[in-house]
């Protein structure tokens, strides 16, 4: 899919990934010019670890957020990427699963902050890569697809929520793990 | 967003209305063949007149038999089925009352078009969509109002919960044989109808719904365009990992209370 962004600048923060890395290549692609931490950016993209674990800092990402929403001219965008595990908390992860709701509670909160000037918004990104570059293997026994997403499959929902024709969504997650969340996808 | 929907023939329930022909519209952008359904045949062939590559079809989802006939035509005259758009629905504004007080014909109308309608059309566009083994998409129009309840009108609210759960189970069965099921949760659309309702006719907020805007982040109701981008979206072999979601299109309305 294509989606209009010339003109767009912008700013990856937070964790440095294989997602974020083909997400800056597909916004590239799309017409957008990525900078760095001393311009104000039109998109901002807030990335945290994508496979489960311990010792996640939010709230120098969510405060990084918010000085650059304070700071965005009217038409902008922040996505967070986070896991799917965000909007379903998974029992071996009790602190992953609190921090990724936290942070999907922080994106909701910014977006009544900012809107209407900046619309914020996250991706929930399921089971991912083998082995796992998101989620955790287990996600595979509720995906009624049976089977990991394709890292293009991730890349095209977070364009849709960069696309500025894309402009009366804010305040929502987007996850992105074939059914997982769903409900009980096994047979019972 | 662009995306190539060549090939794939889709249907539009409501298609007559203002959120169904925008939708119709951007699938036919996109390259889609689309079916422009509607109880109300006239409406359907003046949107169907204006698109690049659609046809018009009457349609009553409320009857098993009407379902049935039409999807029987689209085979006939598309030969495939490949993108389902749950769009018919309808609510009142005559019985503004709560549920015990709201007259029992006119629940069971509204239930029947916007809960067992849905279930009765996707039951038989699912038929030709599971037999190609091609996959396909079904995306529902559901409501915010089936996420977070609103006053005085019970059987919309409860008709679009439905909607949402059954959205969910759906995906859950159906995602195994590649058919994706995803809901839409539009907030307040700005269309000819709901203008009337809710707003002047130049399109100004009335007392009323000046306050109700103050619980929306971006302080204004959608267009149906933007409804139309995100049905758009989910039709897009781009999101061919989407499954189960419910994607509230309400400029921030159900992110939270603004108090």
């Amino acid at each position: 899919m294509k989606i209009d962004l010339n003109d767009r600048a912008v700013l990856f923060t937070g964790a440095d990934n294989r997602v974020t890395a083909s997400a800056k290549k597909a916004l590239v692609a799309n017409g957008a010019s990525v900078i760095d931490d001393a311009a104000v950016p039109d998109l901002l993209i807030v990335s945290f670890p994508l496979v489960p674990c311990a010792g996640i800092q939010l709230e120098p990402s969510v405060a990084k957020a918010r000085s650059v929403a304070q700071a965005m001219g009217a038409g902008s965008r922040i996505v967070f990427i986070l896991s799917a595990i965000a909007a379903m908390p998974m029992r071996r992860y009790p602190e992953y699963s609190t921090q990724m709701a936290a942070a999907m509670a922080a994106m909701r909160v910014l977006a009544m902050e900012h809107g209407p000037k900046v619309l914020v918004n996250a991706l929930g990104v399921g089971l991912l890569g083998e082995p796992e570059e998101a989620g955790d293997a287990a996600m595979l026994s509720h995906v009624p697809q049976g089977r990991a997403a394709t890292r293009d499959e991730v890349i095209a929902p977070l364009l849709f929520l960069c696309d500025p024709l894309n402009s009366y969504t804010t305040g929502q997650i987007l996850s992105v793990d074939g059914g997982w969340s769903a409900g009980y996808g096994r047979n019972f | 967003m662009q995306c190539d929907l060549e090939g794939k023939v889709a249907l539009v329930t409501g298609a007559a209305g203002a959120i169904g022909s925008a939708i119709a519209e951007r699938l036919t952008d996109n390259g889609a063949r689309v079916i422009i359904a509607d109880i109300n045949l006239q409406g359907a062939i003046q949107v169907a007149d204006g698109l690049a590559d659609a046809i018009a079809l009457a349609v009553d989802i409320s009857q098993p038999d009407s379902v049935e006939n039409l999807v029987l035509q689209i085979m006939r005259e598309a030969g495939r089925l490949d993108i389902l758009v749950n769009n018919a629905g309808i609510n009142t504004q005559a019985h503004r009352v709560n549920i015990d007080a709201f007259p029992l014909d006119e629940w069971n109308r509204i239930v029947r078009i916007d809960l067992d309608g849905l279930y009765l059309m996707s039951r038989a566009a699912l038929a030709p969509m599971l037999a190609s083994g091609n996959g396909g998409r079904v995306i529902n129009i559901a409501s915010v109002v089936g996420l977070a309840a609103m006053r005085l009108q019970s059987p919309f609210v409860a008709a679009k919960a439905g909607i949402i759960h059954l959205t969910r189970s759906m995906a859950l069965e159906l995602g195994s044989q590649g058919v994706l099921t995803n809901a839409i949760a539009p907030g307040s659309v700005m269309t000819d109808l709901t203008r009337k309702l809710f707003y002047s006719e130049d399109g100004s907020f009335s007392s009323r719904t000046e306050e109700f805007m103050q619980h929306i982040p971006l302080n204004r109701p959608g267009t149906v365009q933007e409804i139309a981008e995100a049905a758009l979206f989910l039709a897009s072999p781009g999101a061919g990992y989407v499954n189960g979601q419910i994607l509230a299109v309400d400029g921030g309305w159900t992110a939270g209370y603004m108090m």
